[in-house]
């Protein structure tokens, strides 16, 4: 840094009061600058550590490696956040060295190394700082370590210890780990880190490119990196979760806004300290190599943040944030309500949840089809139609889904409550009547197919052809719209030849039989070696009754009193899982009511099958696609959770086989307020309700795990869920009301309109059903 | 949606920026307006940050949404989005740093480059408490401020000094601006703001005009 123009030969270009950028005085007033900046950003670091991060000797630090690293970097130079990577670092190294001490302290005679008292003797000032007196942080782990007693022999130790001890030996095998702890190099060690952190160590995700304002060379959006990640964070929002993502896209919230400082700082303003290295710890385990990505020429366009597993896991860390205050986020009605609650991330977070949505939906960051840009509704539009080629034959259900997500009308919900209530008064009569003959044999053709399946009845599912007719109105409409939108059929055709496949048809089978358990489990095995061959009978089986078949089976379902409370859950599954009919153009079937056929005798006798295999073919791609094996998210989880995770879990196992499903089935389980208040909906032509996501996953709780605790954790966390989405209503009620008045008051308000009414009602109904799920 | 809609009763919404260099105080101006709170020991902000505020100006209700941005000039990667429809602009410096001042004319520059001519700019010289410390003269920014042809204040987070009346006093000259704005189209200002958009600046996305109560959703 020349501070003396007379040293340069050019007087002309070298003098204080040059213009020339290059000049060597206004490099000088460019770094004094930038000290400035760095100090004062470092006097602002960490407040609320003040005691550590504020002191001399730690702020000495800091302020060397960040103004080398700058130096060292022109092209980067210094920006605000930097020194915030850089805390975290030399936070954890000082720790570490700061146990090794206290260990070393107790326990002398099992150290043999004197590396730091032969090389590193001249006392250097910025280490004199009382760094115990700082950290009270660490003091309770520290303390732990002075309770011990003192021991003889290295065995004795706690391993905890006798680790530290070994790493520590820098004669040992470990060699030269021995300096890694070292407190003389804490610097040196905090500089490579931070510039390995800056630069990506070779690696793909390097931060210095966050902070970059210029698009990288090669970079296929031409974005600066920080705004292409922000880019590549809203488009996986939309494959989880496309409400969310449409809502924020309405309300005109770019990602940047907040993704900026998440990015930036690696989500270090967004938790506390001992937080963000829970985060750290699991976003540096992840590989910062490039991801080879198979299958496609063009791996490189799209965003290049997901070209590393640890780029994905940030960008699926961001995600899961932003699901994890999805109901506030969707509450909010204007952009800056939204960023706020973006950039004020709620401080009572649990990290290891957030993490493992994190890495569930990491996966879906990774998969290929994620690469493809385009939008995702456009995607789902498509694609759905491909599938409804594809699988027309597979069965009736198939048929229904010709309206793309985004094509439901405004007044659809509306119409749909009118039809459904009238069908519903109708048909109460109507239901219990007689089985036509036809039905039967259809049923018999079922249990041949289902010969050689065992039979799981578990004490759940055998209630389910019981109380049918006892579904709510609101039900229905959600039903219904959440066929319109079924887009799963593709899958089973996909993977027809696939081994795979084997075990959904079983699961299938398995299921039909349950109104019939003549099956002995010996017959399992054979099912599956022959299972494939037979994939085109038993998918077309359900095909085969008429398409009468499904339109009284709605019929009777739809004929239960919306008030009508009993609940049973499984009723509530086979409900919602019932075939596919398109409300928009079948619309008519609620006026058959009076020819419906008697469901109580389908559903007591074998003729149940029949019933549940129909579905089946619906719900178990579902359920096969989302990870049958993967009850501990369901268990573990609030709905949020488990939904998010299931479309990563569906990649992860399927990626190959039903690349163009995925996409669908994560639009298909964006669930949302306005289902049950038709009134929330109008500006949201491309949502899907609630219930879509909440039938599904009832289904594969009840279907799909064999084990009646599964079933009970599932449904309890689709209660909370239901609880959670039914707050969120409340809430925009609430809001709209201008005041926090209850649903009671609102109900009875004089101003409230009739639909209003309406709506309450079924908010208070779900909040009913939500509660008892719960309470399973 | 209807009557059910109207979850803030505001006349008007618009959109301000906090711009200035970095460490004048920017977030404890923003924080003592909108949540009267100061804190000496604020971080520096990244990015950006967000918050509102509603206040009464005749009898119509003012919202703004202000959007406090770092200081580092080199956030340019998203200035344009910052300055995008924004009706209004503090430009703060710090009264003792001289060179904050000094970088108020490229601040300005920069203003003028993103956004409409429209715009209401205010200076607004910060940490006038530090009186032993000042660096910079009322008069020198006065002066300023005239050639600029923009509003001038001197105001103290700290102390809570001139900040309200320093927001107030930009909200209202927008105010004053849209209604001018529509006296000059040649309509009542009362009948004015019907959902409809005011531009203020060419394509104004931000600053909306809404009705309270029953504007159709």
């Amino acid at each position: 840094m020349p501070k003396d123009g007379s040293s340069s030969p050019n007087l002309v270009m070298d003098n204080p009061l040059s213009q020339n950028p290059d000049s060597s005085w206004s490099r000088f007033f460019r770094n004094a600058e930038m000290e400035r900046m760095v100090d004062q950003d470092l006097s602002r670091l960490y407040p609320e550590h003040g005691n550590y991060f504020q002191t001399p000797g730690c702020q000495g630090i800091l302020r060397r490696i960040l103004l080398l690293w700058c130096l060292r970097h022109p092209e980067c130079g210094y920006r605000q956040g930097m020194h915030e990577l850089l805390a975290p670092v030399l936070y954890v190294l000082q720790f570490d060295v700061e146990c090794l001490l206290e260990v070393r302290k107790l326990y002398e005679d099992h150290f043999t190394d004197r590396f730091d008292g032969l090389f590193c003797q001249e006392n250097d000032l910025s280490y004199s700082f009382d760094f115990r007196k700082s950290s009270d942080l660490m003091e309770d782990e520290i303390d732990s370590y002075e309770n011990l007693t003192k021991i003889k022999s290295l065995d004795e130790l706690d391993p905890k210890i006798q680790n530290i001890v070994l790493l520590s030996d820098a004669y040992g095998a470990e060699g030269e780990l021995g300096v890694v702890l070292s407190e003389k190099f804490i610097e040196h060690d905090a500089y490579c880190m931070f510039d390995a952190l800056m630069n990506g160590a070779r690696g793909s995700i390097a931060m210095a490119d966050f902070f970059s304002y210029s698009p990288l060379p090669g970079s296929h959006t031409g974005l600066p990196p920080v705004i292409e990640a922000s880019a590549a964070l809203y488009h996986l929002l939309s494959h989880v979760d496309s409400f969310l993502h449409g809502h924020l896209v309405d309300l005109g919230v770019e990602p940047q806004y907040f993704a900026l400082r998440w990015l930036r700082v690696l989500f270090g303003r967004e938790f506390s300290l001992s937080n963000l290295l829970i985060i750290w710890d699991e976003i540096f385990s992840s590989d910062n190599s490039k991801v080879e990505k198979h299958a496609q020429d063009n791996a490189d366009s799209g965003f290049r943040i997901f070209n590393s597993s640890r780029g994905a896991f940030i960008s699926a860390m961001a995600v899961a944030m932003m699901l994890h205050i999805r109901s506030s986020l969707l509450a909010a009605e204007n952009p800056t309500t939204c960023l706020q609650r973006l950039l004020n991330f709620p401080e009572n977070t649990n990290v290891e949840k957030l993490i493992e949505k994190a890495k569930s939906l990491q996966a879906l960051a990774l998969s290929t089809e994620i690469l493809s840009s385009m939008p995702s509704f456009v995607e789902c539009h498509t694609k759905g139609k491909s599938a409804i080629a594809r699988s027309r034959t597979l069965s009736s259900e198939s048929i229904s889904p010709k309206t793309p997500l985004t094509l439901v009308p405004d007044s659809y919900w509306e119409e749909k409550w009118r039809v459904v209530h009238k069908a519903e008064e109708l048909k109460q009569d109507g239901v219990e009547k007689q089985v036509p003959t036809w039905k039967k044999g259809w049923t018999e053709k079922v249990k041949l197919s289902l010969k050689r399946t065992e039979s799981d009845p578990s004490s759940s599912r055998t209630k389910s052809g019981k109380k049918e007719s006892k579904l709510p109105v609101r039900r229905c409409l959600l039903v219904d719209l959440s066929k319109e939108l079924g887009f799963e059929e593709d899958t089973e055709k996909l993977c027809c030849h696939d081994n795979l496949s084997a075990t959904v048809e079983e699961e299938q089978r398995e299921d039909g039989s349950e109104g019939s358990n003549n099956y002995s489990p010996e017959d399992r095995c054979l099912s599956q070696n022959t299972s494939s061959e037979e994939n085109s009978p038993v998918i077309s089986c359900p095909a085969s009754p008429p398409n009468e078949a499904n339109d009284h089976k709605d019929d009777s379902q739809k004929s239960s009193v919306g008030s009508n409370l009993s609940l049973d859950i499984i009723n509530e599954t086979s409900l919602s899982s019932s075939p596919i009919d398109s409300p928009l153009p079948i619309s008519d079937h609620p006026e058959n009511g009076p020819q419906t056929p008697g469901r109580n005798n389908i559903n007591n006798s074998a003729g149940n099958s029949t019933t549940n295999s129909e579905r089946k073919l619906n719900k178990f791609q579902w359920l096969w696609k989302f990870g049958r094996n993967n009850g501990e998210f369901m268990s573990e989880k609030g709905g949020d959770t488990s939904e998010a995770a299931k479309p990563a879990n569906n990649c992860n196992n399927q990626s190959n086989t039903t690349p163009s499903s995925t996409a669908n089935n994560c639009n298909n389980h964006s669930n949302t307020i306005p289902s049950s208040t038709a009134k929330n909906c109008n500006n949201q032509s491309n949502i899907i309700p609630s219930s879509t996501a909440n039938g599904h996953r009832r289904s594969v709780s009840c279907q799909g795990e064999s084990t009646d605790q599964n079933v009970m954790g599932t449904i309890r966390n689709i209660g909370q869920s239901m609880l959670e989405h039914i707050r969120v209503i409340e809430c925009a009620f609430q809001q709209d009301r201008g005041q926090g008045a209850s649903l009671d008051n609102m109900s009875k308000n004089a101003v409230v309109g009739k639909g209003q009414v309406n709506a309450v009602s079924a908010l208070k109904e779900l909040r009913k059903i939500s509660n008892l799920l719960s309470e399973m | 949606m209807g009557a059910y809609r109207a979850d803030e009763d505001y006349d008007y919404l618009f959109k301000v920026v906090l711009i200035g260099d970095s460490g004048v105080g920017k977030s404890n101006l923003l924080s003592r307006f909108t949540k009267n709170e100061f804190s000496l020991e604020s971080k520096s902000t990244i990015g950006v940050e967000f918050a509102t505020r509603s206040i009464r100006v005749d009898d119509k209700v003012l919202k703004a949404q202000i959007w406090d941005t770092a200081g580092q000039e080199r956030y340019r990667a998203i200035t344009s989005a910052y300055y995008r429809g924004a009706v209004g602009a503090l430009l703060v410096y710090d009264v003792t740093r001289h060179v904050t001042f000094e970088n108020v004319e490229r601040w300005l520059k920069e203003l003028r480059d993103h956004t409409d001519a429209n715009i209401v700019v205010m200076l607004v010289g910060n940490k006038a408490d530090l009186r032993h410390l000042r660096a910079v003269s009322t008069e020198e920014t006065t002066n300023f401020a005239e050639r600029e042809k923009t509003f001038f204040m001197e105001t103290s987070a700290l102390e809570s000094l001139n900040v309200e009346s320093a927001f107030t006093e930009v909200l209202t000259q927008i105010y004053h601006v849209v209604s001018k704005k529509a006296l000059e189209i040649g309509d009542d200002p009362a009948a004015l703001p019907k959902g409809q958009t005011i531009n203020v600046g060419s394509r104004d996305d931000a600053s909306a005009v809404k009705k309270d109560g029953c504007c159709s959703a």
